[in-house]
């Protein structure tokens, strides 16, 4: 096994659940995210949650970026302070971005609101740009960028945001496999550019959400209950199953992975 | 990290001319040429002279004297000074009315303003001719009351339009400005006022013909300055119906004039807007 060391809690959601008109959506949902630390390496943390179609995932996704509050229970960061719209970077499935402004006036407005940026603001935008091969783009409205440059547009908005979090809803959903090789080393990329960069994917894609993962948390219903929670959660660091490349040809990777699907 | 290099789609249409793809005018959904829509146009146009040429008798003008007259029209002094007075007041409705309707409409998403901004909604349903003698005892001259009149019938128009533009805003425009995190003081200025700017220029442009419609009818009420709507009351009155429909050509040409203006005073101004209507 990969040496590291669990530290602090970047992430605590305590007893969360949510109900509509008395219907249970999500209930008695518990984790917790700590900083692994690999001794000489940088690295952040990658998290999938994991569930079936329409089991929860966007409403857990929404509570967890702070965009909408739980019925009951909590979401915590940092040092316990409750999370709120703006404390996470949120990377929608679409991709959304301003439609009136370009690309570049998009990042601007994301860098402004950093004050650890201040007065280097395009300076960054550009360093950005380069990275993710955007720079031709900067001056191009959403409409003309195509649904992989929006991606990127989008995640570099977040970014200059300056959040410790960024939350991706459905990332992988209806890419092609060259692209999706792509995705996934810019979330890799994205990973390892800060120590406490915290990547939580929701997403029904199984196979890559894991391949990219260090923890997978599993979404779905129990027996008897009503409303999803978390089933079950998988350290991929303790099965060695983390930080490597081709990962997916590996059994251990294969047979963890029909483990998720079983508990689905 | 490789680039992932994949370029937006790009709209193509037929261009030239054929005549397997003139069918299809009478196709649901049919694509035309340019050229076969230039020839479909003036077709329509064609038969639609000819059926008004045989159609007409001693009372309804030909089109061709029609023509003669819109022609002689044109010369005259008298149409320029009537079509400045009744233009000069219509933009002067139209700014009046956009002002308002704009307070109006950014602050509809304050509760106590919103529900003044719907009640003004509903004010559509007044009809300006009930009221007008309340606003000939609040105006001091026929010129407020003329401006007061279309302001008070347009507002309801321009707010209606920008309402359900507010309405129908997408909900991630709001949550990516709560991402960012944005206040709702910002939130609504970016989304609403910067977001929907070129929105304006739509509305105005869409709400133009009501202007355009009520000033005929306001006009008539102080006829001594003049304007377009009284020149076409006069013409009535001595049933001069070639002279009427010339006047009428040069309103519907005005019209389609200020269209064309606002559309590409929109795009000018707000390019993105150009490129949502080629992607839509």
């Amino acid at each position: 096994m990969t040496t590291h060391i669990k530290d602090k809690t970047l992430l605590q959601a305590n007893n969360v659940s949510l109900q509509y008109d008395g219907n249970i959506i999500l209930r008695d949902i518990n984790f917790c995210i700590k900083d692994i630390i690999r001794p000489g390496m940088q690295q952040g943390q990658v998290i999938s949650l994991i569930g079936r179609s329409g089991i929860g995932k966007t409403q857990l996704f929404k509570i967890l970026s702070g965009l909408q509050q739980p019925t009951g229970g909590s979401v915590t960061i940092h040092n316990g302070q409750r999370v709120q719209a703006g404390d996470m970077g949120v990377i929608f499935q679409n991709y959304y971005l301003f439609e009136w402004r370009t690309v570049y006036q998009s990042l601007l407005l994301a860098a402004q609101k950093n004050s650890a940026l201040k007065r280097n603001e395009t300076t960054m935008i550009e360093q950005y740009a380069r990275s993710f091969h955007l720079e031709a783009e900067l001056k191009k409205y959403p409409q003309q960028l195509s649904g992989g440059q929006r991606q990127r547009a989008s995640i570099i908005q977040q970014l200059l945001k300056g959040s410790d979090f960024l939350l991706l809803d459905e990332p992988f959903s209806g890419l092609d496999v060259c692209v999706l090789d792509n995705v996934t080393d810019l979330l890799l990329q994205v990973s390892v550019s800060d120590e406490l960069k915290t990547l939580i994917i929701v997403s029904h894609d199984i196979t890559t959400s894991v391949a990219i993962s260090d923890t997978v948390l599993i979404m779905g219903n129990e027996a008897g209950k009503s409303g999803a929670t978390i089933k079950k959660e998988i350290d991929l660091v303790e099965r060695d199953l983390a930080w490597k490349k081709d990962i997916k040809k590996e059994k251990a990777f294969i047979d963890t992975v029909e483990e998720i699907k079983a508990c689905l | 990290m490789e680039a992932i290099i994949d370029k937006p789609l790009e709209k193509t249409a037929p261009v030239a001319f054929s005549f397997s793809g003139f069918r299809q005018i009478f196709t649901p959904f049919g694509k035309l040429s340019r050229q076969n829509v230039a020839i479909m146009i003036v077709l329509q146009v064609l038969i639609t002279l000819l059926v008004w040429h045989t159609t007409s008798n001693g009372l309804i003008p030909k089109p061709g004297n029609v023509a003669s007259a819109f022609g002689k029209l044109l010369t005259t002094k008298l149409l320029l000074d009537n079509m400045l007075v009744s233009l000069v007041l219509t933009l002067k409705a139209m700014l009046y009315s956009i002002l308002i309707t704009l307070f109006f409409a950014y602050a509809s998403v304050i509760p106590f303003f919103k529900s003044i901004a719907q009640f003004i909604v509903k004010c559509r349903y007044l009809t300006l001719t009930g009221l007008i003698f309340i606003f000939t005892l609040l105006t001091k001259d026929g010129s407020a009351l003329k401006l007061s009149l279309l302001v008070f019938g347009i507002v309801p128009f321009f707010t209606t339009s920008f309402l359900a533009v507010i309405l129908n805003i997408d909900k991630q425009e709001y949550e990516l400005c709560k991402t960012l995190g944005y206040n709702n003081w910002q939130t609504l200025y970016e989304v609403i006022i910067v977001g929907k700017a070129d929105q304006v220029f739509e509305i105005l442009r869409q709400n133009f013909a009501i202007s355009w419609l009520m000033i005929t009818m306001v006009e008539g009420l102080s006829m001594s300055e003049g304007g377009i709507g009284s020149l076409l009351i006069k013409y009535n009155k001595y049933n001069d119906l070639t002279n009427v429909i010339a006047l009428q050509l040069v309103i519907f040409l005005i019209g389609l004039c200020f269209d064309f203006l606002l559309g590409s005073m929109r795009h000018w101004l707000f390019p993105h807007s150009k490129l949502k209507q080629a992607t839509s």
